[in-house]
């Protein structure tokens, strides 16, 4: 078919049907192929580590979000508590029961159910296996009801860190592991009460009813939590106006010279600051030189607040820009002031990309640790802080002081606030989406 | 992208296209359809290895498209769709043998906007024989290079500097430094997309020069805006409205005494 | 506190003004029918905002000089030889009469710390009272004057306007004060620690600062070689870039140049969310996981691994890293025309061949800034390095041992209970301020280089 004319095009076709070519072809489309399947790979590689981060995450959190409780009989016993029901309301019948001695209870409940240790080393053992929450646990009770003085009750009390691991052991495994530090006796006195079915776990909603403490099985994170909301409430309180402020003078009124110029290059810069320099800027500034109570969600809030001005402005501008001139000189062409353009019509328009733009800084804002490390947040804070200028700490401080901690359980409890934060980032980021694909024009 | 080969011999020949020699490339019953709307809509056509084939017709007219299902650029869009019959010496070059790489090495290409890499000239030119293995690095490529810009017309002018970007030189420099670069690969067809439209003048008619001596060398398509342009360069013309091909035949017929009201509105100059 | 109050009076007092005016102009306008100036709201908004205003500048300048005035009466009543002489010994002192009067006080006070503390809290509640009584006196006064002067012909439309625009200009001016407030207090702090350390030990090659409480005496004040914080930074930084730039660089290519709709749509979320988790989960994975998964992988190869790995911090960091490369590669793919590739097609190169040598070249200048504004993210990245990199500053480039790095050194510095002012504390403004000159030095480059690479395609 080849054209018998024309010399040049004959020779081009033999030469593109010659052997050597058409190999030389399936080589390079081999080498295409190769490349593609190193790009897929490294697509898939970093899908690979999410789904390896998030079950690991989510298989250690799951554990941490339950907890193990005995059944005790046990005897609230008048004397030891130092009240009766009569005397109860009283002043001295509730200092009584708030300072009575409910380790002394549950330590002869136990005793009680294990009748045949009598050693009391062996006793003191004993008495390891609950939890130092479970005396919280009577005394709240008694507080609440006090016609329970002088009556013998079955009450779930919480077990400790490490009879709650070896219970899951032994739940997984046919051998129970004695790798805790729980000795061997213990570990049988644990059979023993499981056997008898005087065990149960159930879901850990203390977790999420409390501040920090030192006993794992007692930790919670509503301390946390409170603190990212109070410091989140500072950062928007502050971010937002003047973000978008910025943002409005510097597309609608800045005019054309170097300090804009400079304004500019400024805010992209700020943009990429590394996070624990502003923690250093809070340090200096905000503590040592205007005295603002150290560790306070107000300080942390004030450092987040300019450590995320550069993303919103940056959003908001996107935003701004992309409303069209032609709306602006509508709202001009009918008397409206420079002002009442921009608060009537451009910044309503540009409200979506606004708002996602602003989430999107609060979530940066939600999971960042290293500034608040600067101001004092690492603090130990067992109370759930209800003011700005108390002591606090926030959900990825708490995370990062529970990592530390060589307790096992506490790698549970690590998960499971890591979890509480994901998810909290995660419903931001999709607000955040929602909001770009809902309510943005194109324009 | 789907295929749908319809069997229709090349030799038996529709009664628009004009008798005469072997045709180079043929199109039967060509549609392309971008998502919802069709673009090109059954379109027969063949051209011809000694002859400028010029495409005409209004702004979205489906020219364009249709040019670029010579070399499967249609490929890259990524919701095009191709069917029809398209053949260049009697090859289905949709067909499960041809690969891509070796039917754009056959079929060059210049584009609307000059768009030569970022580059020196040199590797814009020997950019193609390099990557086919057509030229040993050396002499052999230095040689391929020379004789490219000097069909290209362009060799006199950049021979001192060939080293400096491609970009560097002016826009009608720049264009014939593609057409130089679509030659380097020994094509055997060249498909122009408005090649002149972002030139001056002078630029165009320079690069018409060099349409008119690469003919014979290569079937030429061209697609143009400009009538008289059409009028200049090419011997045949097909006019496109709407996506379908309204009327085809040598370029003096077409715009002396066309067959289609259409066609005589067009060149009477009553489209936008 | 008294502050608080004051500011709640005051804007009772504005919000009052702003109703009077309001209603004045609206009783007016509908009295006379002729033409007016501006609306009855933005008269009431413009009494408000005058008699807001002194508010604002007497709180403002109080909060700026206030306590300087106070504390410099308080030196006054005291008698000179007991008057703390250094700037230093000076804000000890106020130190401690904060810790006294917040009932902290841990050192037993003399005598003429307790009188002095008992002044200071005497001045600070009359400045309280006076600043309180004034700015409420100075609002009511100021407001009464601008809704006695204005009438209908007053433009306060215009005037409104104008402050909105003054208060739109100051917002934008914060972030240039951020900047320099970083700057300022980081240089500050850092000559104050060149006063207790020559700037030319920062050359030396041993980390070990000491903490002394007394910082007079010059001898056991450690020694402050940045040498190995820099060596450990660059090599974490580096085993990060071997993972992030290739990976980041391959899959942008790949999701722009290879991949369909369908996958795309399920990638660049995914990207996404591994840009949006926190790092401090990073660090836990990386302590928890990665670190004893590197050690172990070690050891099977026979090789002796830190349990606290510069590879294993590294390795996270590099996947942290990831998504950014990525998109930043991606921004700079975009940029080139998609003639050029189209170009290359053309001409019958395959998908690889126009990535390699048409693609990457071109947009080489674009990938070189996202590198270094990868590597500058690095440099500064705190939470990964602190839980999973060391403490000891190790001078090697092994990256199985355990080194430290610059971050992890402020962390560790600032986070033990430590007695401001001290060297060792002080030196961690040193090290912020070499982190910020390095990050600073890179982001710009960066920016410099990608500007001039988008406008040769504009």
């Amino acid at each position: 078919m080849s054209n018998a004319n024309n010399p040049l095009t004959s020779a081009s076709s033999a030469l593109w049907r010659s052997e050597q070519m058409q190999r030389r072809i399936a080589k390079r489309q081999v080498r295409d192929r190769r490349f593609k399947r190193l790009g897929l790979t490294a697509v898939l590689a970093a899908a690979a580590f999410i789904v390896v981060l998030l079950s690991v995450v989510i298989t250690r959190a799951i554990p941490g979000l339950s907890q193990a409780q005995v059944s005790l009989e046990v005897y609230f016993d008048p004397l030891v508590i130092g009240a009766t029901p009569d005397t109860a309301a009283t002043v001295a019948g509730r200092t009584a029961i708030v300072y009575a001695n409910y380790g002394q209870l549950i330590a002869e409940a136990i005793n009680r159910r294990f009748a045949d240790v009598s050693d009391p080393d062996k006793q003191r053992q004993l008495r390891t296996l609950m939890s130092p929450g479970a005396r919280a646990a009577l005394r709240r009770k008694v507080l609440k009801n006090s016609d329970l003085i002088g009556t013998k009750q079955s009450i779930w009390l919480y077990l400790s860190d490490d009879a709650d691991f070896y219970l899951r052991q032994r739940a997984r495994s046919v051998e129970p592991l004695p790798m805790t530090s729980l000795t061997t006796k213990a570990a049988t006195w644990l059979n023993r009460l499981q056997d008898e079915n005087l065990t149960r776990r159930s879901f850990h909603w203390l977790f999420f009813q409390r501040g920090d403490s030192r006993e794992p099985e007692l930790a919670g994170i509503l301390g946390a939590v409170m603190g990212s909301f109070l410091t989140l409430t500072v950062t928007i309180a502050i971010a937002f106006p003047v973000g978008l402020a910025s943002a409005i003078y510097l597309e609608e009124f800045a005019p054309k010279n170097r300090f804009v110029d400079i304004v500019e290059v400024n805010i992209n810069n700020l943009a990429a600051i590394p996070s624990i320099i502003f923690g250093l800027l809070g340090l200096a500034v905000l503590l040592n030189v205007f005295h603002l109570p150290r560790s306070s969600p107000l300080v942390g809030g004030i450092t987040l607040a300019l450590m995320t001005l550069p993303t919103i402005i940056i959003a908001a501008r996107a935003a701004i820009t992309a409303v069209p001139h032609s709306l602006r000189e509508a709202a001009m062409a009918i008397g409206a002031s420079p002002i009442q353009v921009v608060f009537h019509h451009v910044v309503p328009c540009a409200m979506p990309g606004i708002m996602s733009g602003t989430i999107i800084g609060m979530a940066q804002a939600l999971g960042e640790t290293a500034p608040l490390l600067m101001i004092g947040m690492v603090a130990f804070v067992v109370d759930v802080p209800g003011g700005l200028s108390e002591a606090a700490t926030t959900l990825p401080v708490q995370i990062f002081l529970w990592a530390d901690n060589p307790e096992r359980a506490f790698t549970e409890k690590t998960s499971a606030a890591i979890l509480v934060l994901m998810l909290f980032l995660f419903a931001m980021n999709g607000l955040a989406v929602y909001l770009r694909n809902r309510f943005e024009t194109r324009w | 992208m789907t295929h749908i080969a319809e069997a229709s011999p090349v030799q038996s020949h529709d009664n628009t296209v004009p008798a005469g020699p072997t045709a180079k490339a043929t199109a039967r019953a060509v549609n392309v359809t971008y998502g919802n709307t069709r673009a090109v809509k059954n379109v027969d056509l063949d051209i011809f290895t000694d002859e400028v084939t010029a495409l005409i017709g209004p702004s979205g007219c489906g020219k364009s498209t249709f040019l670029r299902c010579f070399n499967r650029m249609n490929d890259t869009i990524e919701n095009a769709r191709v069917s029809g019959d398209i053949r260049i010496d009697g090859e289905d070059i949709y067909g499960a043998t041809i690969n891509v790489v070796q039917l754009r090495a056959r079929v060059g290409m210049v584009f609307q906007k000059p768009n030569p890499f970022p580059k020196s000239i040199y590797n814009n030119v020997a950019y193609g024989p390099r990557i086919h293995g057509l030229a040993a690095p050396g002499p052999d490529l230095d040689q391929v290079v020379e004789v490219s810009l000097q069909k290209a017309g362009l060799w006199d002018e950049v021979k001192d500097r060939l080293d400096q970007p491609g970009t560097t030189l002016s826009g009608g420099q720049q264009q014939r430094l593609c057409i130089a670069r679509a030659i380097a690969v020994n094509p055997e067809v060249i498909l122009m997309d408005e090649p002149c439209s972002a030139l001056d003048p002078i630029a165009t008619g320079k690069v018409e020069e060099l349409i008119e001596e690469l003919r014979g060398r290569f079937a030429i398509m061209i697609v143009t805006h400009s009538m008289q342009q059409a009028a200049r360069v090419s011997q045949k013309t097909a006019f496109f409205n709407q996506g379908e091909l309204i009327e085809y035949g040598p370029t003096a017929d077409v715009f002396t005494k066309p067959k289609h009201e259409q066609t005589k509105d067009y060149i009477m100059g009553r489209y936008g | 506190m008294t502050t608080n109050v004051t500011v709640f009076a005051a804007l009772c007092i504005c919000a009052v003004f702003y109703l009077l005016a309001r209603g004045r102009a609206l009783a007016f306008a509908s009295r006379t029918a002729g033409t007016f100036q501006s609306r009855a709201t933005f008269h009431g908004w413009w009494v408000g905002l005058v008699a807001l205003a002194p508010v604002v500048v007497f709180i403002a300048v109080w909060a700026a000089a206030g306590q300087w005035i106070i504390e410099t009466l308080v030196l006054q009543k005291l008698a000179l030889a007991d008057a703390p002489q250094t700037a230093l010994q000076r804000q000890q002192f106020f130190v401690q009469i904060a810790n006294i009067l917040d009932g902290r006080a841990v050192i037993p006070p003399t005598p003429q710390v307790l009188k002095s503390a008992a002044d200071y809290n005497d001045y600070l509640m009359l400045s309280r009272t006076a600043i309180g009584a004034l700015s409420l006196f100075s609002c009511f006064a100021c407001g009464l004057l601008a809704l006695r002067r204005s009438n209908l012909n007053t433009p306060a439309q215009q005037r409104v306007e104008r402050v909105m625009q003054i208060a739109l200009l100051a917002s934008s001016i914060v972030a240039v004060l951020t900047t320099f407030a970083i700057v300022l207090s980081l240089v500050f702090e850092s000559l104050r620690f060149f006063n207790l350390v020559p700037i030319s030990d920062l050359l030396g090659l041993q980390w070990n600062p000491q903490s002394s409480l007394s910082f007079t005496s010059q001898e056991d004040l450690g020694s402050y070689g940045i040498v190995p914080l820099l060596s450990g930074t660059l090599l974490i930084t580096f085993v990060a870039m071997l993972v992030a730039v290739p990976i980041g660089l391959m899959s942008a290519i790949y999701l722009t140049q290879y991949a369909g709709k369908t996958f795309r749509a399920f990638a660049k979320p995914m990207l996404e969310i591994l840009a949006g988790i926190p790092t401090v989960v990073y660090g836990f994975f990386a302590a928890l996981i990665v670190a004893p998964a590197v050690r172990r992988a070690g050891q099977s190869f026979g090789l002796d691994v830190a349990s606290e790995s510069a590879l294993a911090a590294g390795l996270v960091m590099g996947i942290m890293i990831i998504p950014f490369m990525s998109s930043l590669s991606d921004d700079a793919l975009a940029a080139i025309p998609a003639d050029i590739k189209d170009g290359s097609f053309a001409l019958g190169a395959t998908t690889a061949e126009t990535v390699r040598q048409v693609l990457l070249p071109a947009a080489l200048p674009g990938i070189f800034g996202a590198i270094l504004l990868a590597v500058s993210r690095a440099i500064g990245e705190t939470m990964i390095v602190v839980m999973a990199a060391g403490l000891a500053a190790n001078l090697t480039f092994n990256p199985l041992e355990s080194v430290t790095t610059v971050t992890v050194q402020i962390v560790k510095l600032l986070t033990g209970d430590q007695a401001f002012s001290s060297a060792k504390t002080l030196s961690v403004f040193a090290l912020g301020l070499i982190l910020f000159c390095m990050t600073l030095t890179m982001n710009a480059m960066a920016l410099f280089i990608v500007r001039r690479y988008r406008e040769t395609y504009e």
